[in-house]
């Protein structure tokens, strides 16, 4: 396609542990903030994209906020691993010309909210669920952690390495005010905090949180007359793999290899960039181990090396404003605010000169990943 | 009403929770291909053929990896822990997770530390009440 995608806005409701208002609102706020941002209006989107997991529907979305006519809409499923894939929808409808001003956004009141886990699983035995929550197998962490024995045995994975990423993303989240982790996280509050599901930490965990963020995208032709800092979308995949299931990542061949490793093979084969290439990392960072998973499967190291290259510091700056884990959990759409910001040089964390910067969604479903550049393809 | 999330099954899995209410562990299996498979699903990933059937599995298993849940988990669980939850891979090359037992079926309340096991450790099925529901688990191998 000769169109291109950019995004040109940016905006959040400020992330806390009780929001006190309704996802709709939050949503709402993000996005005239993120409108604001790029220069634009409500009158200017006709393209909007959402998570099933949100509660506001695009529709609701578009009347709350005035927007008048709608050509392009849909929600993408997989919560965390469908954020990336989410973007990766509105910058379809950009480039196919669909729409010229697409808006996207997750909401959630996640903190002071419901947990989907505690609730009793009502749909048929098609629910992979029903084959797992009677063993005990029901959270997130729960599976991860079963992913996460499986590599630590095999690569001698030591419980100070999943330490040293909780500690990296901490020391990146106490430089941005937004963050909700602002305190010090010492290697030996990691070690001693309760395990969740061993082996996983309280530390290896994300937090809860409510909050929103709203991301407004374009075409790159109009992007370069709204801002002089665009951020262009050079490359998006999406993927399953084989035996595709939610979290439990054990279905499927090879045992170990997870969702991500499909969708790192397509983002490769969309674009000549290769992980050496890349300035900043936003990895999906729901639990620890999926940062360093991340690492192996999309190439930024061989296989079995991640825990060393992370120790000698040898990798391009990752989760520069907190991530999942510190600064909020909102399925991970915050990692695209930070990617837009060090592609503009504003980062609270900025690295020098970031031209590609790599954000990924959770890689024990399905998922996606998408590089953001300072200069058009 | 118990808390404990039974399962509700489906005209798919149904057949499925049918034979562990006579406390046998059934897998789909295509007759055309005789692949096995696993969750269960509406016809054979394999080959396509419409007309999977259930076949009792050999109870024989490797333990693959395992974690052990911690609070806060579900209310039905909050008398149970801890406990270890296995992914064993049957012999027949599928692969579910269950819980860890002794040899009588009795849940084992540990954290895992003091139980020797590891990965590749054999494991047989060994069938475990939790309130009145039938739930196929594992047992070490002596
Ligand atoms: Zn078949």
């Amino acid at each position: 396609m000769n169109r291109q995608a950019a995004i040109v806005g940016i905006g959040a409701f400020p992330f806390s542990k009780s929001s006190g208002t309704s996802e709709w609102r939050m949503g709402s706020l993000a996005a005239l903030e993120a409108l604001r941002d790029a220069g634009l209006t409500p009158r200017d989107v006709d393209g909007v994209f959402r998570s099933t997991m949100e509660a506001t529907t695009e529709s609701a979305m578009a009347r709350g906020l005035g927007i008048p006519d709608v050509r392009a809409f849909g929600a993408v499923d997989y919560g965390g691993g469908g954020i990336v894939p989410m973007v990766s929808h509105a910058a379809l409808a950009v480039e196919s010309g669909m729409a010229e001003v697409v808006l996207t956004w997750r909401a959630r009141v996640r903190k002071s909210g419901p947990r989907p886990w505690m609730q009793r699983g009502s749909g048929g035995s098609s629910d992979q669920q029903h084959y797992e929550r009677v063993f005990g197998i029901a959270r997130p962490v729960d599976s991860t952690a079963i992913l996460a024995r499986l590599w630590a045995e095999r690569y001698n994975w030591k419980p100070e390495d999943l330490g040293r990423i909780a500690i990296t993303i901490r020391e990146h989240a106490r430089r941005n005010p937004m963050a909700m982790m602002q305190r010090e996280l010492t290697m030996e509050q990691y070690l001693g905090s309760r395990m969740i599901a061993d082996p996983l930490r309280l530390f290896d965990c994300c937090l809860e949180s409510d909050g929103a963020v709203a991301l407004v995208l374009t075409t790159a032709e109009r992007a370069r007359d709204l801002r002089p800092d665009p951020a262009y979308v050079t490359a998006y995949a999406m993927a399953t793999g084989p035996d595709s299931y939610n979290i439990s990542q054990w279905y499927g061949e090879p045992l170990g290899r997870t969702q991500g490793w499909y969708a790192a093979r397509e983002l490769w084969r969309r674009t000549e960039l290769r992980p050496a290439d890349i300035d900043a990392i936003q990895w999906y960072d729901a639990f620890t181990p999926e940062v360093a998973i991340s690492f192996e499967e999309y190439g930024f190291c061989g296989e079995g090396e991640v825990m060393e290259m992370l120790a000698a510091g040898e990798h391009a700056p990752y989760n520069t404003a907190g991530g999942c884990m510190s600064e909020a959990y909102l399925h991970g759409i915050n990692l695209f605010s930070e990617a837009v910001r060090q592609v503009r040089g504003t980062s609270t964390d900025q690295v020098d000169g970031a031209e590609h910067v790599l954000v990924t969604s959770g890689n024990t479903t399905p998922n996606g990943a998408m590089i953001l550049s300072g200069s058009p393809r | 009403m118990s808390l404990f999330p039974v399962p509700a099954p489906d005209q798919i899995g149904e057949p499925f929770w049918a034979a562990v209410a006579e406390r046998r562990l059934t897998v789909q299996r295509c007759p055309a291909c005789r692949e096995w498979t696993w969750q269960p699903k509406p016809v054979c990933p394999a080959c396509g053929s419409p007309d999977l059937t259930w076949e009792a599995v050999s109870g024989r298993a490797t333990v693959c990896s395992w974690t052990t849940p911690r609070p806060p988990v579900l209310p039905a669980f909050e008398s149970l822990v801890p406990f270890v939850v296995l992914l064993v891979e049957l012999d027949e090359g599928v692969r579910m997770v269950g819980q860890l037992v002794g040899d009588a079926g009795d849940l084992l309340r540990t954290d895992g530390t003091d139980v020797t096991f590891s990965i590749g450790t054999r494991v047989t099925l060994r069938w475990r009440d939790q309130d009145g529901q039938w739930l196929p688990s594992w047992a070490v191998d002596r």
